[in-house]
């Protein structure tokens, strides 16, 4: 449509508000409350116009453009206005910096003058220099507020983890409030009181720990003023220096701004551009990632141990000490741990020295408890491939989604943002789970099952389904579906509820819901794949995936686990290796280990050498012969595939720090020690190049199309989908008198390598400590417990620390925890019988005390 | 005249109860109207030009045409007994008095626009009415005159209370719709209308309670009759919230356009003791004021618009001259800084900053150019807030500044 602005005549294609159209031609209207991915507040007034023919003033960042529309930005008249109303708002805020004539000699002389509690002026403020008030004041050209400055007398607020809330310097625009509850779902923030006393923050003014803030920073990103302040950024100057980088601390992949000065990182963004998190972040990639790089426990030299003591030395020594060492141990006494946090060049890397150098099939990977692994496994058992790229927004169109066994926002937050996009048009959401999520309130239906149960929920699902209406020829005629609903005779439902614990009616409802509107997603995380009857759980949501026609979306779980699965998976079964190794470790016939991130073992196994290449000291170095500095995601290159199954190409932004170095270097190194042909890569790009040709999936891994961000992993999609009988084999173990509770457990997603975030960053630990056990109110009552109070959990097999939580979002009878990979796991994982090790839900008694 | 056909039942005894209701004619509209085609029942209504009783004066039949016909969602139905305009307390007597002339218009409106669920949202205050509104609507359940298949029509209809929590700004209608949903009282942006995007983001009819209350006996009597008992653009009748320095303060139902000197002198009896008229704030706390030489005007909307006032909720508050007008000017400003809702800036500041002026007038001598402070900032708001609140604040300072400006220069220094 067409329209003229200031007499110009400009074009828009709809809908847009005069304000972005005014911005697309470089008009500049200034606007405060206004933010691009949000709903207009139009509470500042500053972006006021007048538009010929209507009567009054529009605020443009509201007013849509229409056609033939003639819009006046700039008048005398709008001029005043606008300054009454930026002395209005300055009058409520500190202005003396920003009026003051001095202002340009201050700014050269003092630039960082941070250190106070207190914010009187713009030298004062922690937002100096990237303050859009600033600029709009600036814009309007202020020079004095005619009214006396009023100061609302509100205290800073210090006490939450990572960023700190002064409302003295709220201008009340708003932008936190909605990002909170429009982008992140969460609604946390508001606004309270009203007229000038209006002020915005928690309910009842609560810290942000205890009205389930995600910390994800979103409000403080959108904030114009320094009311909302990241606290480690308080003693730094501006950045120098901005570099887009791939954060490799989850399966999502968002693109982060890291922000740079003096070659240190100050802190790091949610993107803009985005293509996966479109200006969004979690609490790790926003506020974790300097903790990270500087920790103390920083591996930075190569060390090995001479005379019982670890001592640093330089690489060549490391490498020859490291390279006789494995050459005693080939073939079947030694294997190799790689980690899913690592690239496709290391992965590819660690594979070929394993093959090459180490001569041995013994590869593990902690792929195998991740939902893409175990979904495969399942389908190539059964002779069918499966697609497993998916795009996020998929996910928000669907009208209908069922999520099972994952809490979404804390292990998939940009799935979960997308997931919210469908709610807000209108989808239908439930959830299965034991335990109750913080998104219940935006849930139609919560299934809650009792904890392992949830294959025969989901069977009785699909019989109320079959029974419901009738089912469409190209269900009714795929392979495999008469077995099954023949099979699912079983499932009377007048058994659910005291196998399942949910009531007919619910399943009823939900069976209802899923029969409802297309598209479908049902979404699975780790929790439902890792435990030991996960090929039962797998095949009945695979077949309710079928019945429903919903696409089916296993949420894989580490920054690369999908680009290593496909790398190891090619010629390895990755299931039985890991248990060999495990088995062959205990029985001492592996003698030699090398590791490269945290993998769960049993504690008692005994080797003769072994190595650590990690980016960080752990617990376990005590064991360790020799420890290999790794640099970290940040400060390399290499290709990283995200749950979606998106290749993604991350550059470094710093340089190695002390002598760390890629995972592929050190181990081609090492390689070409062993005197071994074929490792000898100056450059990532060339072990990319060499992967591309090898790895069939990625063979688009040096291709420049990375850049669009629009490569995937190439899937082959071979034969039809079928049906799989319903095989019911496994229950849970049941509580007994002795073991009176069931507890569920889940592998830690907080960690980077041997860096564990909870264990390590105190704010962290104050949001979610792996180390909780989540106890209901009811059982910590009975067992006289208190909040944080030390515990002792123990099982048949082994016992360990925790911290009581007590929360309602479990049932009475059961408890919940998490573990880093690296804990001593006996108690916890299945290592023997099955074929693949597995999560346990065990029978535990709990204990007071260290 | 006074005309008795709202009040009808007012005094009467028991009126609030069913029984009385019906004795007295109740309910024959709803018959009548559930036999009606909705389109002639909308035709009907606006035919009638009744102007909304809440305020804005918007005529009823065109705001229901607004209502879109084929929508997949359902439409709701709320009824604005808020009534928090100070001066204002009509609708407190429509609902203590008889509630189910409103429950019946409610019915009437609903089966009209297709509407299942219809809420009343009650001023907070107002607890002892809504518990009685509560039993005036179980009545009409149990006679099934609410409910499903009323009176055998094959339509369903719920109604539920909602009570306010005490701001002003839950009576704009955008920010009712909010509080009704659960959510802060934050008016919203317009466009969308109700109308089109309401309560739950669906097709939403709000109506004042005195509005909605004239509904049955349009129904009845038809538009004609009614239009012949206001004026042709302004039928019908309007309850007249009478308060101040009168002998008789209460409220009276007079034909639309009677003129606010008769409603003064002739129904609430004079002023109080012989005391003398200094000015009158005729429609609500919002309308500008006007002083005695300009109370001579017909009570109907487009002659006090004419008049430099407005009709608003037709809350007539009479002040003698005995009454220092700053404290006039101070219950104003007082009232409206602390109703602002605080969402857009000119309104939160602008009055918090009047009013600080005025608060030092008593304080000290003030300077002259603080009655042109006072006019700057009213002037700021007036047309440039993001809800009518700020308009409702800026003009009665506005006029009250202007008008009586020789009485306030004597709080300043000459
Ligand atoms: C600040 C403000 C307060 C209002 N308070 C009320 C109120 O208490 N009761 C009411 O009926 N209308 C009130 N209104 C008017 C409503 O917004 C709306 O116009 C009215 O309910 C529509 O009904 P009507 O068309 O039947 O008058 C208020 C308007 C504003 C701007
Ligand atoms: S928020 Fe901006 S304008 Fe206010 S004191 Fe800080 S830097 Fe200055
Ligand atoms: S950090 Fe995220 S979740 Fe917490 S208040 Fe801010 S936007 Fe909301
Ligand atoms: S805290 Fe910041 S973003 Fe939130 S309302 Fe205040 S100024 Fe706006
Ligand atoms: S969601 Fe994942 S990839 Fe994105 S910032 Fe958080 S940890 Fe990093
Ligand atoms: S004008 Fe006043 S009441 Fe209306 S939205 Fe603005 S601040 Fe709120
Ligand atoms: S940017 Fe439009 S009113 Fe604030």
């Amino acid at each position: 449509m067409k329209l003229t602005i200031n007499g110009k005549q400009i074009e828009v294609e709809g809908p847009k508000t005069l304000l972005e159209a005014a911005r697309e031609n470089d008009i500049s209207i200034p606007s405060l409350c206004d933010h691009p991915r949000l709903s207009p507040f139009s509470g500042c007034r500053l972006c006021l116009v007048k538009i010929k023919g209507r009567k009054g003033y529009m605020p443009s960042c509201s007013t849509y453009a229409e056609e033939g529309m003639e819009v006046q930005t700039q008048s005398p008249q709008l001029k005043k206005l606008r300054k009454q109303i930026m002395e209005f708002i300055l009058s409520e805020h500190p202005n003396a910096c920003l009026i003051c004539r001095e202002k340009e000699n201050c700014d050269e002389y003092k630039s960082t003058l941070r250190k106070v509690g207190e914010v009187t002026g713009c030298v004062l403020c922690p937002n100096n220099g990237r303050c859009e008030l600033q600029d709009v004041v600036e814009e309007l050209n202020i020079k004095r507020v005619s009214f006396p400055s009023q100061y609302r007398e509100l205290e800073v607020k210090k006490r939450d983890p990572f960023f700190d809330q002064n409302y003295n310097l709220c201008i009340l625009c708003g932008r936190c409030v909605r990002v909170c509850h429009e982008v992140r779902g969460n609604s946390v923030l508001t606004f309270s009181y009203r007229g000038t006393k209006t002020v915005v923050g928690t309910v009842l003014d609560l810290p942000h720990t205890e009205t389930g803030c995600q910390f994800c920073g979103a409000c403080v990103d959108v904030c114009p003023t320094g009311a909302l302040t990241e606290r480690e950024l308080k003693y730094e100057g501006l950045p120098q220096r901005m570099e887009p980088a791939i954060c490799g601390l989850c399966s999502m992949g968002c693109e982060l701004q890291i922000n740079l000065r003096e070659g240190r990182l100050l802190n790091s963004l949610p993107s803009d551009q985005g293509v996966v998190n479109q200006g969004q972040a979690c609490v790790k990639g926003r506020f974790t990632l300097k903790d990270i790089l500087y920790s103390q426990e920083r591996l930075l030299r190569p060390m090995i141990r001479r005379n019982k003591h670890l001592e640093e030395v330089d690489w060549d020594e490391a490498l020859d000490y490291v390279a006789e060492g494995l050459g005693q141990y080939k073939g079947e006494k030694v294997a190799l741990f790689s980690s899913t946090q690592l690239g496709c060049e290391d992965g590819y890397i660690s594979q070929k020295f394993a093959q090459e150098a180490l001569k041995t099939g013994n590869i593990g990977t902690p792929a195998v408890f991740f939902p893409v692994q175990s979904l495969k496994r399942l389908a190539q058992n059964h002779g069918f491939e499966l697609d497993l790229n998916f795009r996020m927004d998929q996910i928000s169109e669907a009208k209908t989604v069922f999520l099972v066994g994952t809490d979404v926002p804390l292990t998939h937050p940009i799935i979960w943002l997308e997931l919210l996009k469908a709610l807000q048009k209108g989808a239908r959401f439930i959830y299965l789970s034991p335990n109750e999520f913080e998104i219940n309130r935006h849930a139609d239906q919560w299934i809650q099952n009792k904890p392992g149960t949830e294959s025969y929920v989901l069977n009785f699902l699909s019989r109320l389904i079959l029974q419901g209406s009738s089912t469409s020829q190209d269900i009714s005629e795929r392979e495999g579906f008469h077995t099954f609903k023949n099979s699912l005779e079983n499932f009377p439902l007048e058994k659910a509820p005291s196998i399942t614990g949910v009531s007919e009616k619910q399943l009823k409802e939900a069976a209802e819901i899923l029969g409802g509107k297309s598209p479908k997603a049902i979404l699975f995380g780790g929790a439902f794949s890792q435990v030991r009857w996960r090929n039962q759980n797998l095949s009945a949501l695979w077949n309710l995936s079928l019945l429903t026609q919903a696409g089916l979306y296993p949420l894989d779980l580490d920054s690369n686990s999908r680009g290593m699965e496909v790398i190891h998976g090619r010629s390895f079964d990755l299931g039985q290796s890991f248990n060999r190794i495990v088995q062959n470790l205990s029985s001492g016939k592996i003698k030699a280990l090398y590791q490269m991130g945290p993998v769960p073992l049993p504690q008692k196994i005994k080797t003769n050498f072994r190595v650590f290449q990690d980016s960080f000291l752990n617990a376990q170095r005590e064991q360790a012969d020799a420890l290999l500095p790794a640099s970290t995601f940040l400060e390399r290159e290499g290709i990283f595939v995200n749950a979606e199954g998106r290749v993604q190409k991350t550059s470094p932004v710093l340089p190695p720090m002390g002598d760390s170095r890629p995972d592929w270097w050190i181990l081609s190194q090492l390689a070409q020690r062993m005197g071994v042909s074929g490792f000898k890569y100056k450059k990532t790009s060339q072990v990319r190049k060499e992967l591309g040709e090898n790895i069939p999936e990625l063979n688009s891994a040096s291709s420049s199309r990375l850049k669009e961000k629009e490569v995937f992993l190439k899937e082959e999609k071979k034969g039809p989908k079928k049906f799989l009988p319903v095989q019911l084999k496994e229950t849970p173990a049941k509580p007994t008198r002795e073991y009176p509770y069931l507890m569920m457990v889940e592998g830690s997603q907080d960690y980077y390598r041997n860096f564990h975030l909870s264990e390590k960053i105190k704010g962290f630990r104050m949001i979610r400590d792996v180390h909780w056990l989540y106890i209901s109110p009811q059982d910590a009552e009975k067992l006289e417990l208190k909040e944080n109070q030390p515990v002792k959990v123990e099982s048949t097999k082994g016992k360990m620390s925790r911290k009581v939580k007590i929360s309602t979002s479990v049932l009475s009878g059961t408890v919940k925890t998490s573990f880093n990979w690296d804990e001593p796991s006996d108690s916890l994982i299945n290592f023997d019988s099955s074929l693949f090790p597995a999560i346990q839900v065990v029978p535990v008694r709990i204990k007071r005390g260290e | 005249m006074e005309e008795k056909v709202l009040t009808k039942n007012f005094g009467v005894k028991n009126s609030h109860r069913i029984d009385v209701y019906l004795e007295r004619g109740g309910y024959q509209a709803v018959q009548k109207a559930l036999q009606m085609d909705p389109d002639k029942i909308l035709e009907e209504v606006k035919a009638a030009n009744l102007r909304g009783r809440g305020g804005a004066g918007f005529p009823a039949g065109v705001k229901l045409g607004f209502v879109p016909k084929e929508v997949e969602k359902p439409k709701y139905l709320c009824a604005n007994a808020d009534e928090g305009e100070p001066g204002t307390f009509k609708d407190r007597y429509i609902m203590t008095h008889d509630p189910h002339l409103l429950i019946e218009g409610m019915i009437i409106i609903s089966y009209c626009v297709g509407i299942h669920k219809a809420y009343v949202y009650i001023r907070g205050e107002y607890e002892h009415i809504a518990q009685q509104l509560e039993k005036a609507l179980s009545e009409a359940y149990d006679k099934n005159y609410l409910g499903q298949n009323i009176l055998n029509s094959g339509f369903d209809l719920d109604v539920f209370i909602h009570r306010g929590a005490g701001a002003y700004i839950c009576g704009e209608e955008t920010g009712l719709l909010e509080s009704l949903e659960g959510k802060r009282g934050y008016p919203r942006l317009k466009p969308p209308f109700p109308a089109a995007i309401g309560l739950f983001q669906c097709p939403t009819v709000i109506n004042n309670v005195e509005t909605l209350s004239n509904i049955p006996q349009v129904i009845l009597k038809g538009a004609q009759w009614f239009v012949n008992k206001g004026l042709p653009k302004d039928g019908g009748t309007r309850i007249f919230s009478v308060s101040g320095m009168v002998e008789k303060p209460g409220v009276y139902e007079c034909p639309v356009g009677t003129s606010l000197k008769d409603i003064i002198y002739e129904y609430a009896g004079g002023l109080k003791e012989g005391k003398k008229l200094k000015a009158v704030i005729p429609g609500g706390l919002s309308a500008p004021i006007l002083k005695p030489d300009e109370i001579d005007v017909p009570m109907d909307f487009d002659s006090l618009m004419e008049a430099g006032s407005m009709l608003g909720s037709a809350s007539v508050m009479v002040i003698d001259q005995e009454k220092p007008i700053l404290d006039v000017l101070r219950v104003i400003s007082d009232f409206y800084s602390h109703e602002s809702c605080g969402q857009c800036t000119p309104c939160r500041i602008g009055n918090s900053w009047i009013n600080k002026i005025i608060h030092r007038l008593y304080r000290e001598k003030g300077k002259k150019e603080d009655l042109d402070k006072i006019i700057r900032l009213a002037s700021n708001m007036k047309g440039k807030t993001l809800c009518p609140l700020g308009d409702a604040a800026a003009l009665p300072i506005l006029s009250l500044t202007q008008k009586f400006r020789e009485e306030l220069e004597t709080y300043t220094e000459s």
